[in-house]
């Protein structure tokens, strides 16, 4: 484990913007972002969005998506602060893989089953949902209601010795290089097509998650994105999706990452008007050290141009043959 | 820092397709006439539609089949600018043929994943005399075929609701029998509308609990009223 690591410097901002046609048909927005700490610079560093699906059914999905984005991340807090054997990377990579989904999804039902007693649903809601006939069973009455708060969930947890990706139904999740190179660290999954999406309101929603642990390496990442299916799909393509990765953190490196801030709220509200409509959320964590090494190489390696202007000002001054003196 | 990270952004498509027999059939007791009318008089209701959503790029065309299928408005057209120009009927009822040219065109390319689920509208008043369930097979094969929303109009007592219902796919939603001018109209400005707006502005639906053919929320279907001596079909 090097030093580097151990001080490695994170940072996490995000912006969820109500969609266009959701203000048209005055519908409060159905995303949520949340990250832990609060600070948003301590590791571990834990970011979650979800997507509640807003359907006739799943009427509180706002709610639904808020209990998601809030367990998964308190989850996954205690799941890491709970690793006392560090070092050993494949055991907690296995813990994640088969833990993690279980306990996410288990921790949400809990929400949301506290939640429902809290606030009943009224006769005509357990109608929307399919629960209301008098021969279901309390357990098929209780699986029909937490369809009302149908919701995705997209986590990221960056910690000294890895990073966990997971990822139960659309959205987007985008890692983005040091060379600006952007991929995916998850693999498609082909159900999620024509607005059907796995949820966490499905029964053994647990078994649809997509989980991916990466070692941290030597270069990690420059920039991980996480947002909801409203920001892709307000583009024309996916290469101009991808190209959020890149553009950014160009961005961030050229403005700082204040100013990436500062201006997310009105991109993301430009994309929702001028593409899908859909309420749309992103969430960034960003290496505050990729960031620094790169201003360091700038500052080091003149670019060509700066180069050959440093060139013809030199060839320029007068004074450009007398002896150089140095102070000792 | 005015620059906006990422490529073009864009609306999401959303491919209305009109799907009309034009057998020799129906032109008995002007069916085929009253068809022409009914789909002009829904243009503007459609444009309306689309203009209260402007998320949602909606692209109209049309396929008619009666001996073999033919595009009647083959490239997608935006809903502001299409026109309709009337549909004459002569030769038999090859569906199946217009099934997998409709098929042909749900495939990915052309489509994007990013569309919004097509909507195909099936008309027909008769039995098919082609090989349906290979066009039909080539269609659901799709998964934009097997997405789209799928409505079924029988005009008149000799349509075969059992090919419509199975164009359907879904035994929730039965065909739209349509036995006289009125109904007819009455119908062609509930797909045009109702169904066009909530196909254009879809909410996320669980994959575990949408019925096939209804992952759009199917408005509530106009009153057929009873059978009545207005029936001329």
């Amino acid at each position: 484990m090097s030093k580097d690591k151990h001080t490695a410097r994170w940072r996490v901002v995000g912006q969820s913007v109500r969609g266009a046609t959701h203000e048209r048909a005055g519908v409060t927005n159905q995303d949520a972002i949340h990250w832990l700490p609060e600070s948003g610079t301590e590791l571990p560093l834990i970011l979650a969005v979800a997507d509640g699906h807003g359907s006739r059914r799943s009427f509180r999905s706002e709610t639904g998506a808020r209990l998601a984005v809030e367990t998964a991340a308190q989850v996954i807090r205690d799941f890491l602060r709970g690793q006392v054997e560090i070092e050993n990377l494949s055991a907690i990579k296995r813990a994640a893989e088969e833990w993690l989904p279980v306990a996410v999804a288990r921790r949400w039902l809990e929400a949301v089953t506290n939640h429902l007693a809290a606030h009943p649903l009224s006769a005509d809601e357990l109608k929307l949902v399919g629960a209301d006939q008098p021969e279901a069973s309390v357990q098929a009455s209780q699986s029909n209601s937490q369809l009302a708060y149908g919701t995705t969930i997209l986590v990221a947890a960056v910690t000294v010795d890895f990073i966990l990706y997971l990822q139960l139904g659309d959205g987007e999740i985008l890692i983005v290089a040091d060379d600006g190179e952007v991929s995916s660290p998850l693999p498609k999954d082909q159900r999620l097509f024509a607005n059907e999406t796995t949820s966490l309101c499905s029964e053994d929603a647990w078994r649809d998650f997509r989980v991916c642990f990466q070692a941290v390496s030597n270069t990690p990442p420059a920039l991980i994105l996480l947002s909801t299916d409203g920001y892709p799909n307000s583009f024309r393509d996916e290469s101009g999706f991808f190209k959020v990765g890149t553009d950014i953190l160009e961005m961030i490196r050229a403005e700082g990452l204040d100013m990436v801030n500062d201006h997310l709220e009105s991109w993301l509200r430009e994309s929702t008007y001028a593409g899908s409509g859909d309420d749309v959320t992103l969430g960034l964590i960003c290496s505050l050290d990729s960031i620094a090494r790169q201003a360091m190489r700038e500052i080091r390696t003149p670019t060509l141009q700066q180069a050959a202007e440093q060139g013809r000002e030199f060839n320029q001054r007068e004074d450009r043959d007398a002896p150089v003196e140095y102070d000792v | 820092m005015n620059m906006r990270p990422g490529g073009e952004l864009a609306t999401r498509p959303l491919h209305f397709i009109w799907m009309a027999d034009c057998s020799g059939s129906m032109d008995v007791d002007g069916k085929i006439q009253s068809l022409n009318t009914a789909i002009k008089e829904a243009i503007p209701n459609m444009q309306a539609v689309a203009d209260e959503n402007p998320n949602a790029q909606v692209l109209v065309r049309a396929i008619k089949f009666s001996s073999g299928a033919q595009w009647h408005v083959s490239q997608p057209t935006e809903v502001s600018d299409f026109r309709w120009e009337d549909l004459t009927a002569e030769g038999v009822t090859d569906m199946g043929k217009a099934l997998s040219m409709v098929a042909d065109q749900l495939k990915i390319p052309p489509m994007t994943e990013r569309a919004l689920p097509p909507v195909l509208v099936l008309i027909s008043d008769g039995q098919p005399t082609d090989d349906y369930a290979s066009g039909l097979k080539a269609l659901m094969d799709q998964p934009w075929g097997r997405k789209a929303v799928r409505i079924a109009i029988a005009i008149g007592e000799d349509a075969d609701t059992e090919v419509l219902q199975k164009f359907i796919g879904n035994p929730e939603l039965k065909p739209l029998q349509a036995n006289n001018p009125e109904a007819l109209v009455k119908y062609i400005k509930w797909v045009s509308t109702a169904v066009l707006k909530s196909a254009s502005a879809p909410a996320s639906q669980t994959s575990d609990s949408a019925a096939p053919g209804m992952n759009v929320p199917i408005p509530v279907l106009p009153d057929s009223g009873p059978t009545s001596a207005d029936d001329v079909w």
